[in-house]
Formats: structure tokens, C-alpha cells, sequence
């Protein structure tokens, strides 16, 4: 509709100004400060340095090694929510037994605040007080050092991701496979395709875009995964646990380091933007062959 | 999707793995339920898994946790109940409103004029700081406020470059997302504490943590309300400007009742990630208005191993997201978010 009335900014407007205010303008404060010397402990009047900054951060191998962590975690938990969510989007959609029940109950792990799943995790890992050592010794293993041991503890953290956010994955699946139309289908039936054949001819291209999309928002919000790891290892031991957000939060708050730590966030801006590009750039032959 | 549910063998086995999933997904919930249930000894003699039968339930730790003997709750409960709520409230309307002029009116922004906001902001800031000294808080404040103006009054004429349209608007809501939030949230942090030397308090008012919250999920909420309001017909809006209703009042009298199911989802939606939010929380918020995820994250270290507390706790924030769950099941039975992922 091509209808043209003043009042439309004012339509507009309240919600442009509130992100550009208060998620846009501090990105810009942060930039110019990341090109500071900037510290507040102790306070040291700000100085100029260029992207010194930046190549300090860029030869620091503990900032690579948090790059490095948080590509590893984040990666491998959207790798299995996927496959774990669409399969379980597709028994819903053909409406397994108990359909209804099973909707409702497995959406609660994404609503359930991160801190709290993580505060229960650190219960259940627990190598004396916890369940699942214990089940695990009853059957004949050895207990586990869950949160302690380097190894151990990223695939906690892992499998904590797994937990809440493959419902995420369900939700939107689900409702990409409850819009697609039936006379493909009936189709295919009268050709006397298999299941099997089905799925991979045409469930899972139809699926392609939206799947793209599930993928690239998982993989982009959990890059900023800093709760979970907070509270279950607080980035330990050592700093074999340590993401980006927390190395950020270390250096700002901790340290009050804040050029470097803006240019930190900047750089992880980075990070984040070239996986996208990369993820799109990979992605593209298969969307237009599918198209 | 609807031919052909499963049949025979593949019917149990989807059954089979759906309960394994639902056995994974529960458990964890059941543990903290359980553990808010237990009496000290229960937890710290090894694992007991059901009532009344390895252990004897008690509501001690529930008691402790209202009567308020195990430190302040309520008001970290309450601040983070006023600020979910309301913070969502406010990006559901602003953000429908933003969609609703997105979807129904043309804009066009060039994208010069945004360079020159970009520019202007961050070296009138520069200068302001580095060269005449001014503070921080009013020299960012003197210099968002010049680029904008500028900007606006710039956008007028016919720059050379690229127009950017109502799509290429949407994907620049869109896009905040896409930025770590921790960029943002120490930035704000700083801006904030700087507003505080000025006399105006930021830090730790409801202000400040509510701002915050609604600018981060209006990218959200303008997203998904432009693909519910897209769907509403044309008819009835068109019958009223021939009738000389004014714009506001098509928005609220008709636009806004008819995609009351959308505005709820995404009310819904916006609501558990207020909620749920640490980061924000635990840099703009330190005492009065700390909200419980700060509070619960805290805990751990506070308390050590007492876990029947710290469960009890942990879960006065997740029931409310479990009515949650139960009203978004409903919403997604009958098709709502269908259209949404599209």
C-alpha cells in the first residue's frame, strides 16, 4: 500500500531512538574508547594509542584460546541440538503419541533462567553429593571429575547448552514442518517413496532455508554464552573454560582495563561477524540449488 | 506437513525416543525440586532421589527463603518482576508501532546521512573529551544529539549513495542482535556511571536497567511483529481512512486488537528473555534493583553447598517460566508462530 501521512514517523520513531540511543551509540562510545589507554584502577588520565590496543590483543594467545573455546563449544552444542531437534520436530509433526504433552514439556528448558540450569548442573555433577557420579560408580565407572578436569568440563558445559537450547531448535523446526504442503506428499506416496527417501528428497531441501536460519541464530547467540560457564566453572579450571564474554567481563571489571576491553568486544564483534560471513558464504550453493 | 503419521515399528520408536528426550529434559527440573525439598543431611550424605521414600521432605528451606532469615529476596524477586514486565510491555508496543509504520508506510533513509551520524557522533565525542574537556556523559550526550540532528536535517536532500528502505531498516533492528551483548553492556555501564558524576543516577535505577532491556528486545519484537501485522487484511484499515479515522486511532482501535494472538506471543516471548537476563543485570544493577538471575548466580558462591537453599531459590525463578512454557505450548497448538518463521 503506498499511503504517505506524516504521523508515520511518529510511528517510528520512539523505537528507532530508543536502539539507536541505547544499543547503538554506546557501540560508538566503546569504539572510540577502544582506541584509548584507558584505566580506571589505577586512573591514569586517557591517551591516544591507535590500535595498539588491537595488536596487543591480537599476539595475547590467551585471547585466541578463548576464541578457540567459545567456537568449540558453541559449534558442537548447535551440531547436536540440530540433529536432536529435528528429529524431534519431526516425531511431533507426525504426531507421536502423546504429541501435546510432549510440546509443551520440552519448550521449558529454554525459558528456564541460565544461571539457575546452571546453579542445578553444578548439583548433578557434583562428584560426591551429585546423581550422576553416584549412578555412574553403581554401574561400574569411575567417578568423573565433571567440572575439574579441562576435557570434562567443556563437554558439561556442552551438554548444559544441549539441554536448553534444543527446544529453541524444536520450536521453530516444527513450525517450518507444519508449513509445508501436504501434496508433495501425497505425491511421493503414489511413487511409492520410503521414509527414508522422503525425508532426504524432500523434507529435509524444503527444510534447507529455515534450517539455515535456526543454525545461524543458535550459532550466533551462543557465542555470547557467559552465564552457564559463570556460574558451573566461572571460565575454570585455569582458563580452559574461558569464552569471550568472560574474558571481556575479567578485563573490564576485574581489571578495569577499559580501552582494552572495548577493543576486546570489538574484536569479538569480529570474531562473530566473520563466522557469519563464512556460515553464509558456505551455505549459498546449497540454498540456490534447493531454491 | 500432515500425510501419513508414523505407523507400526517407527510409531514406538519415535514414542520410544521422544520419552528418553522427556526423561533428559525433566530430570534436571525434578533434581531441583526435589533437592528445595530436602533437609541437610539428605544432600550432604551422598544423593537421595524420592520423597518419602530415601528421604523425608521438609519445607525448611522454603520457609527460610520467605521468612526472609537467609537475607533480603523479595525485593531482588520484585525488581525483577516490575522490569520484566514492564520492559516488555513497552518493546511490545514500540515495537509494534515501529512495524506497523514499516509494514504500512514507505521510508526512505540514505545512507549517507547515517555514515554522518556515525561520524559525527564518535569524533564530536573524541573532541569533546580529548580536546575541549568536557566530561564524558555530556560530551557524548552534545554529540549524539548534534550528529542526529544533523543526520535528519541531512536525510532532506538529495544525497548521492544508496537509499535504504523499510527492509533494510528492519535488518538494522534486526542486526543488534547480532552484536555480542557484553560490547554494549560495558559500554552502557561506563555511560551510565559518567550520567551518575553529572547528577543524573543511571546505574542501578529502574530507568537504566529498563531502557537497557527494551532496546535489546525490540530487534525481536519489530521482527516478528512485521510478519504478523503483514498478514492482517487490508480491508478494514482502508474502509477507515475512507472514513476519515485518524491514523493513531486505526492503529489502536483496529491494527493492534486484530493481532492481539501475535501481540501476546511476542509478549510472551520478550518476557522470559527480561526474565531470564544476567549480563545486563549483573553490570547496571548492584543493590536495589538487582534482579534474581544476579541473585541466584550469587548464591553459589555465598552459600557453598547448601542446596536445599539454593535450589529453593533457583527455582522461584523458574516457575514462572514454566506457566510460561505451558501458555506458549498453547499459543504454538493452535499455528501461531507459524507465519513467524517464514
Amino acid at each position: 500500500m503506498n499511503r504517505d501521512d506524516p504521523v508515520k514517523h511518529l510511528f517510528l520513531w520512539p523505537a528507532f531512538l530508543v536502539v539507536l540511543a541505547v544499543a547503538m551509540f554506546p557501540l560508538i562510545y566503546s569504539l572510540a574508547n577502544s582506541m584509548m589507554s584507558l584505566r580506571l584502577v589505577p586512573p591514569i588520565p586517557a591517551r591516544f594509542v591507535g590500535v595498539d590496543n588491537y595488536t596487543d590483543l591480537l599476539t595475547n594467545p590467551r585471547f585466541w584460546q578463548t576464541v578457540r573455546t567459545t567456537a568449540f563449544i558453541s559449534i558442537t552444542s548447535v551440531a547436536f541440538q540440530f540433529v536432536i531437534g529435528f528429529a524431534i520436530a519431526l516425531a511431533l509433526a507426525k504426531r507421536v503419541r502423546g504429541v501435546d504433552f510432549f510440546r509443551t514439556t520440552f519448550l521449558m528448558p529454554m525459558l528456564v533462567a541460565p544461571v539457575a540450569v546452571a546453579l542445578v548442573a553444578r548439583q548433578i555433577l557434583n562428584p560426591t553429593m551429585g546423581p550422576l557420579n553416584e549412578i555412574a560408580t553403581f554401574f561400574g565407572f569411575p567417578n568423573l571429575p565433571y567440572l575439574t578436569q579441562a576435557n570434562w568440563a567443556l563437554g558439561s558445559l556442552i551438554a548444559v547448552e544441549i539441554w536448553q537450547w534444543t527446544p529453541f531448535v524444536i520450536l521453530l523446526l516444527l513450525a517450518g514442518l507444519q508449513g509445508l504442503p501436504d501434496d508433495v506428499y501425497e505425491a511421493a506416496e503414489v511413487e511409492n517413496a520410503s521414509p527414508w527417501q522422503q525425508f532426504w528428497g524432500i523434507t529435509f531441501p524444503m527444510m534447507l532455508p529455515i534450517s539455515a536460519a535456526v543454525i545461524f541464530i543458535r550459532i550466533v547467540e551462543s557465542f555470547k554464552i557467559v552465564d552457564t560457564i559463570f556460574v558451573m566453572t566461572g571460565g575454570g579450571p585455569g582458563v580452559a573454560t574461558e569464552t569471550l564474554t568472560l574474558f571481556a567481563y575479567q578485563e573490564g571489571f576485574k581489571k578495569f582495563n577499559l580501552g582494552y576491553t572495548s577493543a576486546l568486544s570489538f574484536l569479538f564483534l569480529g570474531v562473530v561477524l566473520f563466522i557469519s560471513l563464512v556460515y553464509l558464504a558456505l551455505l549459498k550453493p546449497y540454498l540456490e540449488k534447493y531454491k | 506437513m500432515s500425510v501419513r503419521d508414523l505407523t507400526g515399528r517407527r510409531r514406538w520408536l519415535a514414542f520410544a525416543g521422544c520419552c528418553v528426550w522427556f526423561l533428559f529434559t525433566i530430570f534436571p527440573l525434578y533434581w531441583v525440586a526435589i533437592t528445595s525439598l530436602k533437609s541437610p543431611p539428605d544432600v550432604v550424605n551422598g544423593p537421595t532421589y524420592f520423597p518419602f521414600i530415601d528421604f523425608q521432605p521438609t519445607l525448611k528451606a522454603w520457609h527460610e527463603l520467605l521468612s526472609g532469615i537467609r537475607g533480603e529476596f523479595y525485593s531482588n524477586f520484585w525488581s525483577s518482576a516490575i522490569v520484566a514486565l514492564s520492559s516488555s510491555l513497552f518493546a511490545t508496543l514500540l515495537g509494534a508501532m515501529a512495524a506497523y509504520a514499516l509494514v504500512r508506510f514507505p521510508f526512505k533513509v540514505r545512507l549517507l546521512s547515517g555514515v554522518v551520524f556515525f561520524a559525527v557522533a564518535m569524533g564530536g565525542f573524541l573532541l569533546g573529551r580529548n580536546v575541549f574537556g568536557i566530561s564524558p556523559a555530556m560530551a557524548s550526550i552534545l554529540a549524539f544529539t548534534i550528529a542526529l540532528a544533523l543526520s535528519v536535517f541531512l536525510n532532506r536532500f538529495p544525497l548521492p549513495g544508496k537509499v535504504l528502505v523499510n527492509d533494510d531498516i528492519v535488518f538494522w533492528f534486526v542486526s543488534q542482535r547480532l552484536f555480542p551483548p557484553i560490547v554494549v553492556a560495558f559500554a552502557l555501564f561506563l555511560l551510565y556511571s559518567e550520567m551518575g558524576k553529572l547528577g543524573f543516577k543511571m546505574t542501578d535505577t529502574y530507568l537504566g536497567l529498563t531502557l537497557a532491556y527494551v532496546a535489546f528486545s525490540l530487534p525481536i519484537v519489530v521482527w516478528l511483529m512485521r510478519d504478523f501485522i503483514a498478514a492482517l487484511p487490508l480491508e478494514v484499515e482502508e474502509a477507515a481512512l475512507v472514513d476519515n479515522v485518524p491514523q493513531w486511532r486505526i492503529f489502536y482501535g483496529i491494527v493492534l486488537p486484530m493481532c492481539r494472538p501475535g501481540l501476546i506471543a511476542t509478549f510472551v516471548i520478550t518476557l522470559a528473555f527480561t526474565w531470564n537476563e544476567f549480563l545486563f543485570a549483573l553490570f547496571l544493577t548492584n543493590s536495589k534493583w538487582q534482579t534474581l538471575p544476579v541473585l541466584i548466580a550469587g548464591q553459589n558462591s555465598q552459600r557453598g553447598d547448601e542446596w536445599w537453599a539454593i535450589s529453593a531459590a533457583a527455582l522461584v525463578a523458574i516457575i514462572p517460566m514454566v506457566v510460561v512454557a505451558g501458555l506458549l505450548g498453547r499459543l504454538m497448538r493452535s499455528g501461531l508462530l507459524t507465519g513467524a518463521v517464514k
